[in-house]
């Protein structure tokens, strides 16, 4: 199939609703391929023995000049939603707002265009800020070792993972293989562990949402590596009996890996190292706010109790007398997790965040975040179905089950607030309750904002009872595109252009 | 506090609403055991927006960058032009502050950005299909060698000793959990012809080899015909892999596709993303159109909306994670998204005629440096694209040099050894760019002539 006859291309107008524009893909702007732009640098020979390879048949990069190249992102950026234009729930991505003035000094030249392989002398300043970073993620996490290295929080997962590994074969325990992750946690976690050459066993939730111990010590035995538990767990409650958790797991002789996600809920109240849990990843693309870009990058930071120290990844960050440096030998470590020391400009960004708040402020972003998920909840939770009952901590999970004797389903609901205006929350995940809707408002919303959310939520609850669902179905009507058709999308799959 | 909305009146209205008295309330479900003092953490007193910008700089300000110093570092972080326009785009609210589409409707600019970047990306390197982003190259390399894994069912990885070390040993970890067997092919010789000896590298494939990993250019900058390679792979039925450090060569030279490639990988930095002191960067993930559904990653699909548009979608979604678990063709989630809205703009600030002048202006600067060298320097010998490595005579004179060159304002190359430990601590891997002037050049041989 050629991707060009699957659907209509061209358009004699670009304007669609008011001056919301149409734009053809920039591959098919008609015209000859521009010049060059004016680059600098040497315009010489290459050597003969290069010209012997050089490429025979044009890229065909067709190249746009730069007003053309300026409008035709920029009329793709109208497009999207971002937190920037409106509301953003989406459960377990902690979808805050990303200070401006962050973007400002990461693109300050003596952070942005550094070498990671300069000498170490004339990067100190990098290094003082990310050293310091380690050590305020070490006392949010109350585990004191960290490495900044991971990209991403699945990365951090298996970095994680893999320092679990390196100190049960210290200990000779070569057999313990076996991971234990809850049936709510995020598919992440088994593929990390998979990845990690470790097999998953998992664990069902109990009536509550929560770990089950009776489940949990059942699957205790003297093949468990760990046991992968988020907490606040997945549908937003908090797992009151991480102490015993940790116990049973550590007296088993495994350990505890946390999954940071949620960290949100937790900042600057409680610490997961305090609980028992001997290793966390934090995404700081979620907690402390670096901006999600469409899908990265974020970065995925791991904190260690003592026992796991010894095997953290190099290169690491330490002081030496009053100078900083990457360390990158180390007889213990695990190795090597990335080629370069970390995705630097997002890590500055959480310091600038965590700046921003300080230690007199720190507890009031859990705080809010808490308060507005409860908010949420309560407002929320005559009309919709709420599969586990009391109060949640950073995010709420309801359920379709109301709609559903309606014909309505979560997918609806989520396409209808489209239409409204707000970004949909996460749907069907966690996996452990049917049409889950995970709603996760964090600090950075206005009571106005939730209010305005909730209304709508109610809206749509109350057009299920008067039967006028055929607009929830049909939903969105509003936006540039409609439903997209993900099965043709699947089945033949058109991943480039070949017009 | 000026991120948060809230005033002590909304918190109280709001508390009063949900029927609890306090904001500990909310937290009654934590064992009070753990619960900390307001304020007890040992982290630095709050900053007004002014102070974050007062501490930030004076640290930049304690860095040397590319803005005061002349850059010849390689090693898979280059250090080529970012037109304004990149930066522009990558800064908008609505790309920037965008989660990962899962909700395509309200998110067709990333997602048409995503497939006009597959599309460029596939072109550049002349393979069927790319994915939308790994984290860098080096854990791309991993996740091609994990591919070939399941795509021949066979376990036996072997690689070449001149791909990045770091390439090399961040793979070589990924694997050493898994069943299998990782070979590394010394490439002895290349102590001093610093290349890829493609007779020794294909004597270690044998026919329970998953895939054979090379770097191209590689490492040292070495180019070379990878068609002897492309046929033993074809005779042992496995796969040719091929990482790269900067992309842009494929401008200028064969590309891996064109060579033969099964999938190729390797680092998208030199598409307008600025070195950051080593990310975020962008890393590639190429490969051949059958062998698509074994991809890792995410990758943006076309096809058409309820009234018959055009749009797309993030698809192939079972291969991943959060459909798959623990078979998942791999654990990534977040990936390097926004790097992809930022190659794919410079792409088209660039196109053909674009790219081409960045990647001959590279070589042309490296072959203008290396034919004027002194004699008590030599350059590694045979064809190179922007990288290469210099020899002195001992580690004195070496160092001698690059902290002239420092007190000069030129970071002149990255000792050998710092990234290849196996390197005697003589040579110095040495990367020259479109930023790279011919003064720059002369003043680079005027210190050398005066450290000799
Ligand atoms: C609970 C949970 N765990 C792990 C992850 C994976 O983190 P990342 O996307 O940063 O790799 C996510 C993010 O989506 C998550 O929500």
């Amino acid at each position: 199939m050629s991707c060009n006859d699957t659907t209509e291309t061209t358009f004699k107008y670009s304007a669609t609703v008011g001056i919301q524009h149409e734009e053809p893909l920039l591959f098919e702007h008609a015209h000859e391929a521009p010049e060059s732009i004016n680059l600098p640098g040497v315009n010489g020979d290459i050597s003969a023995a290069l010209s012997a390879f050089s490429r025979q048949q044009a890229a065909n990069i067709p190249g746009l000049s730069e007003p053309e190249t300026v409008r035709h992102f920029v009329r793709l950026s109208q497009w999207n939603h971002g937190i920037e234009t409106g509301f953003y729930p989406l459960g377990s991505c902690t979808m805050k707002y990303n200070p401006r003035v962050n973007e400002q000094v990461v693109r300050l030249p003596g952070l942005a265009h550094i070498h990671p392989d300069q000498p170490q002398d004339t990067t100190q300043g990098v290094l003082e800020l990310l050293y310091e970073l380690q050590g305020w993620l070490g006392e949010i996490s109350g585990l004191p070792h960290l490495t900044l290295q991971p990209a991403a929080g699945a990365h951090g997962e298996l970095v994680g993972l893999m320092m679990i590994r390196a100190a049960l074969d210290a200990r000779g325990q070569q057999h313990r293989r076996k991971v234990l992750v809850p049936d709510s946690a995020h598919g992440t976690n088994p593929a990390s562990a998979a990845l990690c050459g470790m097999h998953t066993v998992e664990l069902k939730s109990g009536a509550d949402g929560r770990i089950d111990l009776d489940e949990l010590k059942r699957h205790l035995d003297d093949e468990t590596a760990a046991l992968m538990m988020t907490n606040p767990n997945t549908a937003g409650a908090f797992e009151s009996d991480v102490k015993e958790i940790c116990q049973l797991v550590h007296d088993a002789g495994g350990f505890v890996y946390g999954d940071g996600a949620n960290l949100n809920a937790l900042v600057g109240v409680a610490r997961p190292g305090d609980m028992g849990i001997d290793c966390l990843h934090i995404n700081v693309h979620k907690t402390f706010s670096t901006p999600h870009g469409g899908g990265g990058p974020g970065a995925g930071p791991v904190a260690v109790n003592d026992m796991l120290a010894p095997y953290l990844p190099v290169p690491r960050i330490e002081k030496q007398g009053d100078t900083f440096a990457l360390v990158a030998n180390c007889e213990t470590s695990i190795g090597p997790v990335l080629g370069t020391p970390g995705q630097i400009g997002v890590l500055l960004r959480a310091h600038a965040y965590i700046s921003a708040f300080g230690r007199q402020h720190l507890h009031q972003i859990a705080g809010d975040a808490v308060l507005n998920a409860n908010y949420i909840l309560h407002r929320l939770k005559e009309r919709y179905h709420v599969p586990f009952k009391g109060l949640c901590k950073h995010e709420c999970l309801l359920t379709d089950e109301i709609q559903n004797k309606h014909g309505v389903k979560t997918l609806d609901i989520a396409k209808r607030l489209i239409d409204l205006g707000f970004h949909p929350m996460t749907v069907y995940f966690p996996l452990i309750v049917h049409g889950a809707m995970l709603i996760e408002p964090t600090e950075t919303e206005s009571r106005e904002t939730l209010d305005a959310f909730c209304d709508a939520m109610l809206d749509i609850a109350d057009a299920c009872e008067a039967g006028d669902t055929e607009m929830l179905h049909e939903a969105p009507l509003k936006p540039f595109r409609r439903r997209l058709d993900e099965t043709q999308a699947a089945r033949n799959p058109v991943l480039v252009w070949q017009g | 506090m000026r991120f948060l909305p809230h005033t002590d009146t909304d918190r109280s209205a709001m508390l009063e609403k949900i029927g609890v008295s306090a904001m500990s309330d909310l937290f009654a479900d934590i064992p009070a055991e753990f619960h900390l003092d307001e304020g007890s953490l040992n982290i630095a007193d709050a900053l007004s927006e002014a102070g974050i910008v007062r501490k930030f700089t004076r640290a930049a300000e304690k860095n040397r960058n590319a803005t005061n110093t002349r850059y010849f570092l390689g090693g898979g972080t280059y250090n080529h032009f970012v037109p304004a326009v990149v930066d522009y785009i990558i800064s908008r609210g609505e790309f920037l502050t965008a989660y990962t589409p899962y909700q395509p409707e309200i998110s067709q600019g990333t997602l048409q950005a995503l497939f006009e970047f597959q599309t460029m990306i596939a072109r550049l390197t002349g393979m069927d299909v790319s994915n939308a982003s790994m984290y860098e190259a080096a854990t791309a390399t991993a996740e091609a060698a994990l591919m070939a894994r399941r795509v021949t069912r066979k376990n036996r990885v072997v690689m070449a000793g001149s791909v990045n070390p770091r390439y090399r040993s961040v793979t070589a970890n990924y694997l050493s959990r898994l069943d299998g067997e990782f070979v590394e092919v010394d490439m002895a010789g290349s102590g001093t012809t610093f290349g890829t000896d493609l007779d020794k590298l294909i004597a270690a494939i044998d026919e329970k080899t998953a895939c054979v990993i090379v770097q191209y250019p590689d490492f040292y900058g070495s180019v070379y015909d990878l068609s002897p390679l492309r046929a033993a792979c074809d005779a042992a039925k496995c796969l040719m892999v091929v990482a790269f450090s900067d992309v842009s060569a494929f401008a200028l030279i064969e590309s891996p596709g064109a060579m033969g490639a099964d999938i190729a990988v390797g680092s998208g930095q030199p598409l307008g993303i600025p070195m950051g002191f080593g990310g975020p960067h962008l890393g590639l993930f190429t490969c051949k159109q059958k062998y698509l559904r074994q991809m890792p990653g995410r990758v943006c699909g076309l096809t058409s909306d309820a009234d018959g548009k055009r749009g797309f979608v993030l698809t192939l979604s079972t291969r991943e994670q959060h459909i798959r678990r623990e078979k998942a063709t791999s654990n990534i989630c977040t990936n390097q998204g926004l790097m992809c809205t930022a190659a794919a703009t410079y792409m088209t600030l660039m196109g053909d005629a674009g790219l081409a002048t960045v990647a001959r202006h590279s070589a042309a600067a490296l072959q203008s440096l290396v034919s004027q060298l002194p004699d008590h320097v030599t350059a590694a010998s045979g064809a190179r694209f922007n990288e290469t490595v210099l020899s002195f005579v001992d580690q004195e004179a070496r160092d001698a040099f690059l902290a002239a060159a420092k007190a000069g304002d030129i970071f002149a190359g990255i000792p050998l050894e710092q990234i290849d430990s196996a390197a005697e601590p003589r040579h110095l891997l040495v990367a020259t760019t479109e930023m790279v002037e011919t003064d720059d050049i002369n003043d680079y041989l005027a210190i050398l002539e005066v450290t000799k």
